[in-house]
């Protein structure tokens, strides 16, 4: 039985630059063959080949044995292709089930014409976020959900069409564990059904986990392959980085002033001091997002902040950084102005300390520019190039670069690894450090609570809007503790 | 991979000058079907008609990679040509300049305020200012022309004609113009900001870069630049015309678009929006030359207008 899906010495160029060099690779019906590979190995170049986005400069595509060449993600969905692309396309201003629908509304026929019918538009979008165990309000707009809300709906849009492949390029870089549960569970189920799954992730426990054979990727290339039972985690980084992974431990750090206080109602309070990393944790739609923006003048915040000891009042963002604050969100898109240079990115916040007479002084610019992107390993190491070329691992590490550069006193980061690998991930962890260990101080939401757990002081627990505890390292602090301080 | 890489980075720098080629090409064609093109008071003719538009185009330029539109910028040059008419005849050359600049200045402020501070869509907005404008103007001068029993002052009128260096004076301004705010768009952070707000407005915003007066300001920029162009105008035609400027926003946009900006924002230069304003002054100058009946003549440019935003479209997608 021919495969699915396979390549043949696929190889793709931008510019001057390889992305994809002569890859071979194939997924079966009924099985999961997961992708891995540093930041900006290929892997979503490869998915994009895949599903029409990008053409390949040379090489083939066969489906079903049969050589195919996709014009268009059109034609790519024709073939029974469905993609959860890394970057989402959803439409914000339509419903959580017009997006889930689009391309195919139902509608009801009266004669000539055609009307969408709403009732099972709904159900139909419900259904489908059932089975993630995901309850929204289907006509709530896609615009006011959260990123991992919208993950789920791209994923929920991905299920609702009848696939035969079904490729997901890091879809749980946002999600919980439950929700991570919720779509293996799925995804096993369509394994069973025979569909053939490609699947992207960072996160190699997941990876060993769901997947019947593990590719792995690097620099364009296609370095090893095994099938499930044959690869750990341990080898599959090394595979990965070429070099044997260290683990990292952190070392005990004196506590400086504090820099940053919250007191709202009855909640723990917020504390940052300096030298001193303190987690946030919450379910979907806990409310860390609005306590992150609260901190940094996005939304009115209900309470009183008080900046260095000093209370303050921020009436948006210009005003939070001018008092060393800095914010990166778990949206990139939301973080970077895509059409422009790495270089501009890293500079967006900084443009007045690097103004001398009125005028943007380009050497002093290009110089911290250059040093970030050393520091923070940001590649390709070419900073002229615009943002939206980077890979989403790099990309992250620009927004990181952004607030270094204004060199920031506290640094408010969501999802800081969203995307990472895990070579990266060490990399970003030890800067973080590096940085509060210098004095800074770091309010890290993320849904990944084994990695809070590993790099905070401190973890606050958020449900429903308010701080409900907090957990201190000294009172032991795994992701058990905090999954159940959560709620979860 | 060597030769690859500077191939790619030559067709990378080619691509940039797209506008710059084009031109060159047409006037080349235009040279070779009519002679009477590259005569002297035919050039001096192409660059003189531009000068006006070119000032209208670099403040479109503003808006547009700040990421708005401006409709209103033809409407706002015959108020501001008429309001420096009237100041002049009555208290001098000066405050006439002076009144007319900041007459279209505060159009500029007017759309500004209303597009980045109460979030209206800029298209209806300066839709609805060209209106008003033109009622305006015509409410202030009645609809006749202003010049005055005894006609505008002498000085100002010859700034419409007089030459330095054997170039015209109201070439001279969009020059100045062009290295001015050209180097303010580059190298201060204010153009900068311009740029980042155009290109990711929640990105900016997030960075502390007071979006709204940013966007505001553009708006401004466009209004005075193009009470300066009617001020031109006005020395040009010896008078304040009610009427003059119209269809001057949509030559300016169609310019800017030609020159590479992007309508999406945070893409553009001054510099190629002039080259985009010469593209179409002598396209409509070929064509008038070359006896082409007037009614073809703006479906020819209509055709370009579309088929090189296309042509930009195709080359940004591969
Ligand atoms: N549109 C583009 N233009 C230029 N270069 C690009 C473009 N898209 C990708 N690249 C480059 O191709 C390489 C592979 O990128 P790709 O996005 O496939 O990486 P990835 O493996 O998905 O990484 P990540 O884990 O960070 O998402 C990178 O060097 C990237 O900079
Ligand atoms: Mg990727």
């Amino acid at each position: 039985m021919p495969s699915a899906i396979s390549t043949e010495r696929i190889s793709k160029h931008f510019g001057a630059n390889r992305a994809l060099d002569q890859i071979d690779f194939d997924v079966a019906f009924g099985e999961v063959h997961a992708l891995v590979g540093e930041n900006g190995a290929g892997k979503s170049t490869l998915i994009r080949i895949l599903s029409g986005v990008h053409q390949p400069d040379a090489g083939r595509i066969l489906v079903e044995g049969k050589e195919q060449r996709f014009a268009g993600p059109h034609d790519a969905i024709a073939a029974g292709i469905v993609t959860i692309p890394q970057e989402l396309r959803l439409v914000p201003a339509l419903s959580i089930a017009e997006n889930i629908a689009l391309g195919d509304l139902p509608v009801r026929r009266f004669g000539p014409m055609a009307l969408i019918d709403r009732g099972r538009l709904r159900e139909q979008g419900r259904a489908v976020l059932a089975q993630l165990d995901f309850v929204p309000d289907v006509d709530c707009p896609v615009s006011r959900l959260s990123f991992a809300e919208r993950q789920l709906v791209a994923i929920g849009r991905a299920l609702h069409r009848e696939c035969r492949i079904f490729i997901l390029d890091e879809p749980t870089a946002a999600l919980e564990q439950h929700e991570i549960e919720r779509l293996f569970s799925v995804l096993k189920r369509m394994r069973a059904q025979g569909t053939a799954i490609i699947y992207i992730s960072h996160e190699l426990d997941e990876v060993v986990e769901v997947a019947d054979r593990c590719t792995v990727l690097r620099d364009g290339r296609v370095v090893a392959s095994a099938r499930r039972g044959s690869f750990a985690v341990a080898d599959l980084i090394s595979a990965m980085t070429g070099r044997v992974q260290d683990p990292g431990g952190s070392a005990p750090r004196a506590l400086g002033p504090t820099l940053l206080h919250m007191q709202r109602g009855n909640d723990q309070p917020v504390s940052v001091h300096a030298g001193e990393m303190i987690g946030l944790a919450g379910l979907l739609g806990s409310g860390t997002e609005a306590i992150m923006r609260g901190l940094f003048g996005v939304l009115r915040p209900d309470a009183g902040i008080s900046v260095g000891g000093e209370p303050r009042t921020l009436r948006g963002p210009a005003d939070a950084i001018a008092s060393g604050i800095g914010f990166s969100p778990g949206e990139r898109a939301l973080g970077l102005v895509l059409n422009q240079s790495v270089r501009d990115n890293i500079l967006l916040a900084s443009l007045d300390q690097v103004t001398r007479n009125f005028v943007v002084d380009r050497q002093a610019g290009d110089r911290i520019a250059a040093e970030l992107i050393d520091l923070l390993d940001i590649r390709p190491r070419r900073p002229e190039l615009p943002v939206r070329a980077l890979s989403g691992g790099n990309q992250q590490k620009v927004l990181l670069a952004k607030w270094l550069a204004r060199r920031v006193r506290l640094l408010l980061l969501e999802e800081p690894t969203q995307g990472i690998d895990v070579g990266a991930k060490a990399q970003i962890h030890a800067l973080i450090r590096d940085f509060v260990t210098r004095g800074g101080g770091a309010l890290i939401a993320s849904s990944d609570l084994a990695e809070l757990a590993r790099l905070c002081d401190a973890v606050l627990a958020v449900r429903q809007g308010a701080i409900t505890a907090r957990l201190d390292r000294t009172a032991g602090l795994d992701d058990a503790t905090l999954r159940t301080a959560i709620g979860a | 991979m060597k030769h690859t890489s500077t191939l790619a980075a030559w067709r990378g720098r080619l691509a940039g000058q797209i506008p710059l080629i084009s031109l060159i090409a047409l006037c080349i064609l235009t040279a070779l079907l009519t002679p009477r093109f590259l005569s002297p008071l035919n050039l001096t003719n192409i660059l003189v008609q531009s000068s006006i538009m070119a000032v209208i185009a670099i403040g479109m330029t503003f808006v547009i990679v700040g990421g708005g539109f401006d409709l209103s910028v033809g409407s706002t040059a015959a108020l501001a040509g008429c309001v420096a008419s009237m100041v002049m005849l009555q208290t001098g050359i000066t405050a006439g300049v002076v009144a007319g600049i900041m007459a279209g200045g505060a159009v500029g402020l007017v759309n500004g305020l209303v597009i980045a501070f109460l979030d209206v869509n800029p298209f209806i907005t300066t839709l609805g200012t060209m209106v008003l404008v033109r009622g305006v103007v015509f409410l202030i001068t009645g609809g006749a022309p202003v010049s005055g029993e005894y006609g505008l002052p002498g000085a100002f009128v010859a700034f419409g004609s007089e030459r330095f260096l054997g170039i015209h004076l109201l070439v001279w301004v969009p020059a100045l113009l062009l290295a001015i705010l050209s180097f303010v768009m580059y190298a201060t952070p204010y153009g900068r900001r311009v740029y980042a707000t155009g290109g990711g407005r929640e990105a900016a915003y997030l960075s502390g870069i007071p979006v709204r007066r940013v966007i505001a300001s553009t708006y401004v920029w466009c209004g005075a630049l193009a009470g300066l162009a009617g001020v031109m105008l006005a020395a040009r035609l010896q008078s304040g015309q009610p009427t003059a400027g119209e269809f001057y926003e949509l030559t300016a946009i169609a310019a800017v678009v030609l020159g590479g900006a992007s309508l999406h924002g945070g893409e553009g230069s001054l510099y190629k929006s002039v080259i985009g304003v010469f593209i179409m002054i002598v396209l409509g100058n070929a064509l008038n030359l070359l006896n082409v009946d007037s009614y073809w003549q703006r479906v020819a440019v209509g055709i370009v207008i579309v088929a090189a935003a296309a042509a930009e479209r195709l080359r940004s997608r591969s």
